[in-house]
């Protein structure tokens, strides 16, 4: 009784209305009348809120304040006439930048993962283009620009490295990690005598390179605390496991910027007046803790998730505990939080902006202390903070998409 | 209590399907399905997987939209008029292969949830409705408990019992055994059979061939999105015409 | 191990180093001494450089009179003779009333961005991801210095921008109309509590009606009478106290500029800092609370839409009765950990001017003992986690799902 409008079971091409641009289209935008409506009121609140934008950027608003504060937001006062008086520290920081590139290319070679290829890669040629900035010569020398361009040599070494030698072992990436800490510290800080290190205090470090010493500091310490703090939280020793708690969760429960004052005025006073321990370094520790704890909670909720099938099948098989952490069920829990552990990494970053408050010399101090003794520059000062959101926003933002892409390739998140 | 010729809109012929086409995409899954059910009949639907038994059966309560053709359901041509949507799916109950309950009600409240809300049934009535099906599907003793509480076979009986609240005309069965252990399926195509034997109009995808044979009025055959045969079961089991089906049903009898 | 050795250094016929229990105990009060070692090193180096160095330390300041003004100020606050103790409990109220209106107003355009993520409108959708990729990998400090500066750089307040000759927008802050007691006591008071009394027995309404509707199956409209009801006795009381009394029981103070000193007077004038920091806690809590409705709303899988829809449930009340109920449960302890974020986040005030409890216990170390003031302030965000801690416990306590 059918009346047959197509020969039965031939492959017939989709409607056109629901394939190609047009059916992209109707699908997508216009699928019904009150889809249509909305495509239509938010696509006019867009281009108007776009042209709004635009006609600021590119008409009222005076980008020159960025170019005028120029390297100090990048440096803070660290190569200025007072902390440095012949203007020639300016490769120290950029020579622990080639150390860190370096070390990213080992890291590559022997990690080989989408992640760390990503992270490498990106800061490199990130570091590498800030060469081309149209900067005058006299702000901006030529040695400067070889500097940075040399990164992408550096990590290309580092990969060579990883590969032909043995520095690629695990052992021996944790002695050039730490090798590597103390040398981009004495680098920075200087020494007495030597030419060409003259002595920096670093109370005088700022500008976006304090922002990322922390960070890099943070990153590189909170995950092996944070994973101790973890398992201890999980022991069966109750001693162990009360202090853990306590840690984790006096850490957080308050607030980040009541730490670092109590950094700066209760923890000197447990050390001897002359005891080498400056505000950096408090600072420092105090947001790797403040981080740890978060860190702990994050790897510990992928601990609960693994089924305790692979512990008893571990245990079972002869493994003693610790191999069964070490070897079991810490890669397994550490993969599966890979999003979350990155994500406390972006947080991490962007709390490092918080010793603003406490009166150190990052890249936001640098920003409003020149807005403030500069008035000229007040009516521009939106240009200068969404320039620093951008320079933030573009970091965290690839390391979130380089985390997604990883996590699709462990096929984590299909779980 | 819900025979389809209880009351009935005069139409002989309760799902009508003309020349009905889906595209996933660019991938043609139905390719011109034209077949007509008659009220109280049984058909199930065999097929190997990916062959459109599913999908099929999913547009007749627009779980999945057609692009092409036409289906009626007792004499409600399936449009994009919400009212006729809303209209057929109360005329039309389904059960899935992953049960699908709401994980978040009591079995009780998992059957008088629609018929409260969508009927405006009062709720001691409901409820009445509901212990009856439960005595039905025979787990009236389990009604307060929780979905994740019961077993497979319990939770897919209670389905069914779910969907038999609304006093549908018409049942669809998505593989309803698919997800169960062996020893449950028996429970299960028992209720259906019960389903079956009072008038039901029932549409199976299934692979229980004996179920098939013993409660089908009439077996249709999917393969790449179109019907190879259809036949009554003695027929097609035992004499099927097409190398298609020959080659099927070789494979899952053994 | 029958050749072993027994001698003092068994326990049970097991050497001690190899006695798993002893092993344990021993892992323990190695752990436990290390760390009290530790603290006691710490707390008797600081006792002695307080005193060694004449560090200030104490707790006497408390009862001092402050003498500093806090800008806001909910509590009525006497900086002349008002005590540090109770300058701290204002700041506090000023911190808890800020966490308040952020998290509900975070969590209203949270969500309402969230449900625009999984829009099937791809432009929204799209707009949405743009929104929470932006300020979720922004740092709050750079947002809020932004918003501080943006309002900075707005005219002063004599060339304020007017809305209506009711709203005025400068850079001082905003200044709105406000509902005030002007008509006397007796009548506001009496009107809000007809009003309250109104909402009360529309909630009760709705409830019976609601009830009646289970039991009976008769449509009945629950909601819209419910509202009815309270509007209805709002409106009467209303109309019936301004009969009495010959005046309306409320009064609006407008905001108006007074052109001698440029000030603007009346009306409820929010300094900048506040805007600020509400603007922004906002706006970045918004962004984290979206991701976390999102990933609720699509944590329930498509076989239980499917199913509702089956069983013959309209859209609206398959969101209604089957999604959001599920989704809620996936949502929630995300949701209050954000809202303890956010609570810890205010504490960032002291960069834009707002007088939070961190701000004023910062301006007040340069009178009192830093030391003390921060222990004082770190107890009292303890407590406010504790308190959100307490909420999400209650919620996963009441809503458990039975046999999963």
């Amino acid at each position: 009784m059918a009346t047959r409008e197509t020969t039965p079971g031939a492959i017939l091409p989709p409607p056109r209305m629901t394939t190609g641009k047009v059916g992209w289209i109707r699908n997508n935008l216009f699928s019904s009348p009150s889809n249509g409506a909305t495509t239509i009121i938010v696509a006019a609140l867009t281009l108007y809120l776009l042209w709004l934008f635009v006609d600021w950027a590119f008409g009222t608003a005076d980008w020159s304040v960025i170019p005028t504060l120029g390297g100090t937001l990048v440096l803070g006062q660290y190569n200025s006439d007072s902390v440095c008086p012949s203007n020639d520290c300016f490769w120290r920081p950029q020579a622990s930048l080639l150390i860190a590139m370096t070390y990213f290319g080992i890291l590559w070679a022997v990690a080989a993962t989408t992640l760390v290829r990503g992270v490498a890669l990106t800061t490199a040629f990130v570091a590498a283009a800030m060469a081309l900035l149209p900067l005058p010569f006299d702000e901006m020398g030529m040695d400067v620009r070889l500097l940075l361009v040399a990164n992408i040599p550096a990590v290309f070494l580092g990969r060579w490295l990883g590969r032909n030698t043995p520095v690629g072992s695990t052992r021996n990436l944790i002695i050039i990690a730490f090798v590597g800490f103390i040398t981009v510290y004495f680098l920075l800080r200087g020494i007495e005598g030597v030419p060409g290190l003259y002595p920096v205090p670093s109370r005088f470090w700022g500008g976006l390179m304090l922002n990322i010493l922390l960070a890099a500091g943070g990153i590189t310490a909170s995950l092996p605390i944070g994973i101790m703090l973890a398992l201890g939280r999980r022991s069966n020793l109750p001693v162990v496991k009360m202090l853990c708690i306590g840690f984790i969760e006096f850490f957080r429960g308050v607030p980040l910027i009541t730490l670092l004052f109590m950094s700066q005025t209760l923890v000197p006073l447990a050390f001897p007046r002359d005891f080498p321990l400056d505000e950096v370094t408090r600072a420092g520790i105090v947001i790797t803790m403040f981080s740890a704890a978060y860190m702990a909670e994050n790897i510990r909720g992928g601990l609960q998730a693994l089924h305790r099938g692979q512990t008893e099948a571990a245990r079972a098989l002869g493994l003693p505990p610790w191999n069964t952490t070490t070897f079991i069920t810490l890669p397994q829990a550490l993969r599966n939080v890979v999003p979350a552990i990155v994500g406390q990494y972006i947080s991490l970053y962007k709390d490092t902006t918080l010793v603003f408050i406490i009166g150190m010399l990052d890249i936001l101090h640098m920003g409003s202390s020149f807005i403030g003794s500069n008035r000229e520059f007040l009516p521009h000062s939106r240009e200068l903070f969404l320039f620093i959101a951008l320079v933030f926003w573009v970091f965290n933002y690839g390391m979130s998409y380089v985390s997604r892409r990883v996590e699709r390739n462990l096929g984590v998140g299909e779980r | 209590m819900t025979n389809g010729d209880a009351s009935d809109n005069g139409v002989e012929d309760i799902i009508i399907a003309r020349d009905v086409h889906k595209w996933f995409g660019s991938f043609h899954a139905l390719r011109g399905v034209s077949t007509t059910v008659k009220r109280a009949e049984k058909v199930v639907i065999l097929g190997p997987s990916g062959s459109g038994k599913s999908t099929f059966i999913r547009t007749i309560n627009r779980l999945e939209e057609h692009q092409r053709g036409e289906i009626i359901v007792d004499g409600i041509t399936l449009s994009n008029d919400v009212r006729n949507i809303d209209a057929i799916r109360r005329e039309v109950g389904m059960v899935f292969q992953q049960f699908n309950l709401f994980p978040h009600l009591t079995v009780k409240d998992n059957i008088t949830l629609a018929p409260m809300k969508v009927r405006h049934i009062p709720r001691a009535e409901a409820e009445d409705t509901a212990m009856g099906l439960l005595e039905r599907v025979g787990i009236p003793e389990q009604a307060e408990k929780y979905p994740a509480e019961l077993s497979g076979g319990q939770q897919q009986r209670v389905a069914i019992a779910r969907a038999l609240a609304m006093q549908p005309r018409i049942m669809l069965f998505d593989e309803p055994t698919s997800a169960l252990d062996p020893e449950m399926i028996k429970d299960v195509l028992d209720v259906m059979t019960e389903l079956a034997q009072s008038g039901m109009t029932m549409l199976i995808v299934t692979h229980e061939v004996g179920f098939a044979r013993e409660v089908a009025d009439r077996v249709i055959m999917f393969d790449e999105g179109m019907i190879a045969e259809e036949a009554p079961p003695n027929e097609f089991f035992i004499n099927p015409k097409s190398d298609r089906a020959k080659l099927f049903l070789s494979q899952i009898l053994h | 191990m029958a050749d072993q050795p027994r001698g003092i250094l068994t326990y049970q016929g097991i050497p001690v180093w190899r006695h798993a229990v002893l092993i344990q105990w021993a892992l323990q009060i190695i752990s436990a001494i290390a760390v009290v070692t530790l603290v006691v090193w710490f707390f008797s180096n600081v006792a002695f450089a307080i005193n060694d160095r004449d560090i200030p330390f104490g707790w006497n300041f408390f009862g001092r009179s402050y003498g500093t003004p806090v800008p806001e100020h909910a509590l009525p606050f006497n900086d002349s003779t008002d005590s540090y103790a109770y300058a701290l409990l204002v700041a506090a109220v000023n911190t808890i009333i800020l966490a308040v209106a952020g998290v509900i107003l975070a969590i209203i355009v949270g969500t309402l961005i969230g449900i625009a993520r999984l829009s099937p409108n791809w432009l929204l959708s799209r707009l949405s991801l743009v929104y929470v990729e932006f300020f979720r990998n922004v740092p709050l400090l750079v947002q809020l210095l932004f918003i501080f500066y943006f309002i900075l750089v707005l005219p002063p307040i004599t060339e304020t921008y007017n809305l209506f000759d009711v709203l005025y927008i400068n850079n001082a802050g905003i200044a709105m109309p406000q509902p005030t007691l002007s008509s006397g006591i007796a009548p506001g008071l009496g009107w809000v509590a007809a009003a309250g009394a109104g909402v009360f027995l529309g909630y009760t309404v709705y409830k019976l009606r609601n009830r009646r509707e289970i039991v009976t199956g008769a449509v009945s409209y629950p909601l819209l009478t419910g509202i009815g009801t309270a509007v209805g006795i709002a409106a009467v009381a209303w109309v019936a106290i301004w009969a009495m009394a010959g005046d309306t029981p409320l009064g609006l103070s407008i905001p108006a500029p007074d052109d001698r000193f440029g000030r603007i007077e009346d009306g409820l004038r929010v300094r900048s800092g506040a805007i600020v920091m509400l603007v922004g806690l906002v706006m970045y809590t918004a962004a984290f609370i979206a991701e976390i409705v999102r990933a609720g709303i699509q944590s329930v899988s498509r076989g239980q839409t499917e199913a509702a829809l089956a069983v013959g449930l309209k859209p609206v009340g398959v969101l209604r009765n089957v999604t959001f109920p599920q989704a809620l449960r996936v949502i929630i302890p995300p949701l209050i950990s954000q809202c303890l974020n956010l609570t810890k986040n205010s504490s960032l005030a002291p960069a834009v001017g707002f007088a939070d409890l961190t701000n004023v216990g910062i301006t007040m170390t340069q009178t009192a003992p830093a030391i003390n003031i921060f222990l004082v302030i770190m107890l009292a965000y303890l407590a406010m986690s504790l308190a959100w801690s307490a909420v999400g416990n209650f919620y996963n306590w009441r809503t458990r799902i039975v046999g999963t």
